[in-house]
């Protein structure tokens, strides 16, 4: 064999396998969370894999154990179908109800147990009149945290 | 030449300042944010002067492939190295942004790894141009890469609407039923908009200088070889 066919082939071989690399890849890229209806359509599919799901934490469904540093919420995409999720960790600065959250953790039962609790922000940014009047309060409140 | 780049130096000098102390002194705080917010007039603006640079890189390096004038290499070159610094601005202030917003410094989400890709393709960009000893060859193979590079960006900008990420959509170029609507209130927009204009005029000024310097030490290398000759 010439050595310039080794060469074809070897560089054919590495060129295939980065390609299927990358699709690989690039399908986990694109879908970075799964949404709640995804999850529940096919439990199957997802028990006791870790996957991240994203969607809206359920107004008033929020308890938040100081004590035990335990945090449980409900989310939801339509409001009518719930996935209770349970983490035992700090509650971020910015978590809220009503707010968009991605969750990384496992399916154990019914219940979405996360190791990791993202807070997804909104592109709407606005002003509070009240911070804008109570600036130096505001100033003050965050340097005694 | 020079008069511009001085211009252009006081210029980037006296705005980011000024800049700076609007953001800090002036502005009201956003609210749902806070404080943190205010990373975005850092952010935004590297974002910008990111895609110019290398929209800039693309532009030469197709135009050096067309004429073969090596002035239009010298600016592509000296345009991907300050798209480089302003890249890893990006994705720096992101990170930061990140971890008090989100809550991660970083997430293998579409934006974010298509970020660092770009930042990738150009060190890449860089080490190309290293690597090749002839003066017309480096700059034949850096063109094509800074044409291939560039075409992330427009996957980077459209990411967010393409495929679900972490990153929240554009707020600066978002569009409600055909028209442009940034989503934020004008007493946080204006700052972000002169924040960009003068980052824009900083862009410039390291550009010229730059350019100037890849000129010399062409011109340099060029006087070299007719002495060794």
């Amino acid at each position: 064999m010439k050595t310039r066919n080794k060469f074809v082939i070897g560089g054919a071989v590495i060129l295939a396998v980065l390609i299927a690399l990358s699709v690989q890849g690039l399908q986990e890229m694109t879908v970075f969370f799964y949404t709640p209806q995804e999850v529940l359509a096919s439990p199957g599919k997802f028990e006791d894999k870790t996957i991240r799901i994203g969607a809206l934490v359920q107004k008033g469904s929020v308890e938040w154990n100081a004590q035990a540093i335990q945090l449980s919420f409900k989310i939801t995409e339509d409001g009518k179908k719930f996935i209770p999720v349970f983490y035992a960790g700090v509650k971020p600065d910015l978590f809220r109800e009503g707010q968009g959250v991605v969750v990384e953790g496992k399916m154990k039962g019914q219940r979405f147990e996360a190791n990791q609790l993202l807070v997804k922000h909104s592109e709407e940014y606005t002003v509070e009149t009240e911070h804008k009047k109570n600036k130096e309060d505001y100033y003050k409140s965050i340097q005694a945290q | 030449m020079k008069k511009i780049i001085f211009l252009l130096e006081w210029t980037s000098i006296i705005g980011l300042l000024a800049c700076a102390l609007w953001v800090f002194l002036k502005l009201p705080i956003e609210a749902s944010q806070g404080f943190p917010q205010k990373i975005m007039y850092l952010h935004v603006p590297s974002v910008i002067t990111t895609y110019l640079a290398f929209f800039v890189v693309f532009v030469f390096s197709i135009a050096y492939l067309w004429k073969r004038e090596l002035m239009f290499d010298q600016i592509a070159k000296a345009s991907a190295e300050v798209g480089l610094v302003f890249c890893a601005l990006v994705l720096i202030t992101g990170a930061i942004w990140g971890q008090t917003t989100w809550g991660t410094y970083w997430v293998w989400d579409a934006r974010l790894t298509t970020t660092l890709l770009l930042f990738l393709i150009f060190m890449g960009y860089f080490l190309l141009r290293m690597s090749v000893n002839d003066r017309d060859k480096e700059a034949r193979l850096a063109s094509v890469l800074g044409i291939i590079g560039f075409l992330d960006i427009p996957i980077i900008h459209k990411s967010v609407e393409w495929w679900r990420t972490l990153h929240q959509p554009s707020t600066l170029f978002k569009v409600d039923s055909g028209e442009a609507k940034p989503s934020m209130p004008s007493e946080l927009l204006y700052p972000l908009l002169a924040t960009i204009f003068v980052m824009l005029a900083f862009y410039l000024f390291l550009l010229l200088l730059r350019f100037q310097t890849e000129k010399r030490i062409d011109t340099l290398n060029q006087l070299l070889a007719e002495t060794q000759d």
